[in-house]
């Protein structure tokens, strides 16, 4: 009855599915996986003979893993933008006033979301079966995998649709989607992935099959409770359809963190309103994005950002400050994860905003200048971007302070410091680049995203998939090359906080070894890779600014909009 | 003051506008008219440094729209058809934005932000946020955005879709001031009505073309050869009236019922003048003697049905 009648996903999917891009999407994908199982296949595979086992298993476990993540970043790029799409192209109204019953249009959004995304999923499943066939995996296995593919599928997939409901811009529900979602397929690996070296599976199928599907199905009928009633009954929006955003009036209501303008550390993001016209040589555009526009989505996504990543640093902080020290790096880690998520949001979204609210005619006409419009759209976003980011850097001190080990090598403090700062210049300069270059928000944020995975998580990934599976030094070398675009190389180069001890205790081969991988030559010079990060990321940074303001200047500036 | 010449626009294959050319002098209003997806909207964001020209030139004061952006912006004080407003401004701070924008000091500012407000009644919603207007309060504000550098020109792309009766009359008023001030302004639109007061010149476009551009009476005198006359008089003179005008040798035709008189007239001004002696003189009483013109919507229907081409 849902698929016959529901026009929802009739027209989604037809818009969907049949564009050229979702194919050289799934084209796309299918050559990268094809090309992971090409690398990775055993080579002295004999015809016929099942000596593969290892193999296999380290192939399906980096295929379940790899989707899963997948999973987990594709399903808010689709279904984050389903309702706050309808909100900006102002259709939200008229589908609200439709005969459709809400359940219908939930029910409707997420099938058309969440159609794409199973079908990539299923797409590998003869790459699944080619693993199969070189032995080791039960077909139990395999099937156990796509079970927990697909209720984590759909679980994300709601949640995404629900901070869509709640948010009335697709960059806000897909950050908030993100922020939710990426601990909860963490935990859920950490539960049931398929560790071949792992003995205990009963334990692992047991999670899978009877403890994940009635979690999820309580999540899915909560949320899709939630998601009902706001659209049932929508809050007051206006004669024209948009939110005024009284701040007063919301703080009243908010649950948890109240941002205050007047209060440090929060004045440092969102200064006071001014009451009085701004003094002569002010850059209006700057003066505008700090002051005026920062909460124009509504204070909720700024609170929710800043709750939960408090909420997450608490046991990380436990953990990897005060419990485990010598093992920091892998906080510094989480702050450069959450500033990739929140990076962006305040960038990408700079350029291809003002024209899709239809100010840019209003501001290119004015006698602002391309260079003083991009400037302060960079330092508004990097501003807002680094403070949040630095919010997390709090514990840091404290654990520098407070933790022996740690105070042995204070100095690291600096250069963490330094790699946290640089990555939040980074992601705020690829995201205005991205912003300067598309024509639609959401296409800028995912764009970012992508540029951002790739640029600080392949090279690691990419160097620890070849360190699995292949024996040769040789791709290893030249894939070392591109440590140096990733913070986390950078950090996890550092020296941890009792190396010293180490090196003490167990000799000097386990320290060469991670020597060898943590020092860099440049130009002749042995420098240690978190250095040849810190030099490498403002030039480049600064490069992408240039080409900013040439996309800005040739493509809005100038040629105007069309 | 506004020159174009030869501006062409295409989007693809498809030809937006098409070799367009037309002069406005300053002081001049005028009215930019056509059906919808003429080309209005093109033409004007060209002007407004906003499009680059397929090919062809405009000027504005003498300085090139594609050359010297710059210094048209300063000059000009563009309204778009369809624009947006930032959120979490209030009235008075979207004002004092583009004023920044324009690089007007502060003191200045400050004293013209409240002519503005005033002069376009929104003193009483200074305070309120800019995305809480209704949609008139907000075409009034940007009206008032394009007025905060004082520019010699205005260009205004259907300044008065979305407001109610009385604000398009307060509109027309505040165009008939603002031209009284000297200034320069183009502005498109399709209420014919209300363009025909105020407007000393017109333009009509239709599928990219410019059909015709002058002023009204210009306009009127291309489209009929003759001129039509009607003169009301008294009852006992109707008689007489009517067979001086049949013998009078610039008439064509009189037709008369009850004591009106239509007849077709062809010469000029003068022409009209002694005419109107000779009725006088011949003791006819008269009660009311005019052209009738022809009203624009006469105009733009006759001219967008090729009657001129
Ligand atoms: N970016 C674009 N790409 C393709 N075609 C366009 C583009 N912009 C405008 N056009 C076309 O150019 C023509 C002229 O459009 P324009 O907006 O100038 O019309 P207009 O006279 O302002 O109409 P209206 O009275 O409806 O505002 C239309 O047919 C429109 O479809
Ligand atoms: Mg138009």
């Amino acid at each position: 009855m849902f698929f016959r009648e529901n026009p929802v996903p009739a027209r989604e999917l037809s818009v969907n599915l049949r564009s050229p891009r979702a194919f050289a999407l799934q084209f796309a994908f299918v050559s990268f996986l094809g090309a992971v199982v090409y690398f990775a296949w055993p080579k002295h595979v004999e015809a016929g003979r099942l000596v593969g086992t290892g193999a296999a298993q380290n192939l399906f476990n980096l295929f379940f893993l790899g989707q899963y993540f997948l999973l987990a970043i594709l399903a808010p790029t689709f279904a984050a933008g389903s309702i706050t799409g309808e909100k900006e192209r102002k259709t939200y109204e008229l589908l609200l006033a439709s005969p459709l019953k809400p359940s219908m249009i939930l029910f409707g959004k997420l099938f058309s979301s969440m159609a794409y995304i199973i079908v990539l999923i299923l797409s590998s499943l003869p790459l699944m079966i080619l693993c199969y066939l070189l032995g080791g995996i039960a077909l139990s296995e395999i099937a156990r995998a796509y079970i927990v593919f697909f209720f984590s599928a759909v679980t994300f997939g709601l949640l995404s649709l629900a901070c869509s409901s709640y948010f009335s811009r697709t960059s806000s529900a897909l950050l908030v989607s993100y922020l939710v979602i990426l601990p909860l397929a963490l935990v859920c690996v950490a539960l049931t992935r398929t560790d071949p070296a792992a003995e205990d599976t009963v334990t692992r199928d047991f999670i899978s099959i009877a403890i994940l599907p009635p979690w999820c199905l309580a999540i899915w009928t909560i949320v899709t409770a939630l998601v009902t009633r706001r659209l049932l009954r929508p809050p007051d929006v206006g004669s024209e359809g948009k939110d005024v955003v009284d701040e007063e009036e919301e703080m009243k209501f908010a649950i948890g963190v109240v941002i205050d303008r007047d209060l440090f550390p929060d004045k440092l993001f969102a200064p006071a309103k001014r009451n009085d016209l701004m003094p002569d040589g002010t850059n209006p555009v700057l003066d505008k994005e700090l002051r005026s526009e920062i909460f124009s989505q509504g204070t909720l996504m700024l609170r929710v950002v800043i709750q939960v990543s408090m909420l997450l640093s608490i046991p990380l902080m436990a953990v990897f400050l005060f419990w485990k020290p010598d093992q920091a790096s892998n906080y510094i880690a989480y702050i450069i994860i959450f500033n990739m998520l929140v990076g962006p949001v305040f960038s990408a979204g700079s350029v291809t905003g003002e024209r899709e609210r239809k100010t840019l005619p209003l501001l290119l006409t004015t006698l602002l200048g391309p260079g003083r419009i991009v400037w302060a759209k960079l330092i508004a976003a990097l501003r807002v971007s680094t403070v949040l980011t630095f919010l997390l850097t709090e514990q840091l001190f404290l654990a520098y302070i407070f933790v022996p080990q740690l105070q042995a090598v204070f100095w690291r403090l600096a250069v963490d410091l330094l790699i946290i700062a640089v990555s939040c210049l980074a992601t705020t300069s690829i995201g205005l680049l991205c912003s300067a270059l598309a024509r639609k928000t959401s296409v800028a944020m995912i764009t970012t995203y992508l540029s951002i995975l790739v640029l600080f998580v392949g090279p690691v990934g990419a160097k620890m998939y070849f360190q699995r599976t292949i024996d040769s030094r040789i791709e290893e070398d030249r894939i070392e090359v591109f440590s140096v675009l990733s913070p986390f190389a950078a950090v996890f180069s550092l020296p941890e906080a009792n190396s010293d001890e180490t090196r003490a205790s167990a000799g000097t081969g386990d320290h060469a070894v991670k020597a060898s991988s943590s020092w860099m030559i440049v130009g002749g010079v042995s420098l240690p890779l978190w250095s040849v990060f810190l030099l490498f990321y403002p030039p480049f940074c600064a490069v992408l600014y240039g080409l900013t303001y040439l996309a800005f200047r040739r493509r809005w500036w100038r040629a105007g909009i069309e | 003051m506004i020159e174009v010449s030869h501006f062409t626009k295409r989007f693809g294959e498809f030809i937006a506008v098409d070799d367009l050319s037309f002069t406005i002098d300053r002081g001049e209003t005028f009215g930019f008219i056509g059906p919808n997806g003429a080309g209005k909207s093109t033409t004007i964001r060209f002007l407004a440094t906003l499009l680059r020209p397929t090919s062809g030139e405009g000027r504005i004061a003498g300085h090139s729209v594609v050359e010297e952006p710059m210094a048209v912006r300063k000059v000009v004080g563009f309204m778009p058809d369809d624009f947006g407003v930032y959120d979490g401004m209030k009235v008075w701070e979207f004002l004092d934005f583009f004023a920044v924008a324009y690089e007007i000091p502060r003191d200045r500012r400050r004293t013209i932000i409240g002519q503005v407000l005033d002069l376009l009644d929104l003193t009483h919603k200074k305070d309120d946020y800019v995305n809480g207007l209704s949609k008139g309060m907000k075409q009034r504000l940007c009206l008032a955005k394009t007025l905060v550098h004082d520019p010699p020109v205005l260009i205004l792309d259907e300044p008065a879709s979305g407001l109610d009766p009385r604000a398009r009359l307060e509109m027309k008023a505040l165009l008939n001031e603002l031209r009284r001030m000297g200034k320069t302004i183009l502005v498109s639109s399709h209420i014919l009505s209300e363009l025909a007061d105020f407007c000393t010149s017109i333009g009509i476009i239709e599928r990219g073309r410019l059909l015709a551009a002058g002023s009204i009476q210009e306009i009127q005198r291309r489209l009929r050869s003759h001129r039509v006359l009607r003169a009301r008089v008294s009852d006992e003179s109707a008689d007489r009236a009517a067979s001086i005008l049949r013998d009078h040798l610039s008439i064509r035709s009189v037709e008369s019922f009850d004591h009106s008189i239509t007849a077709e007239f062809e010469g000029d001004d003068d022409d009209m003048a002694r005419l109107l002696r000779t009725l006088v003189t011949a003791g006819v009483g008269i009660v009311s003697f005019a052209e009738e013109e022809l009203s624009l919507e006469e105009v733009f229907m006759m001219i967008t049905k090729g009657v001129v081409n």
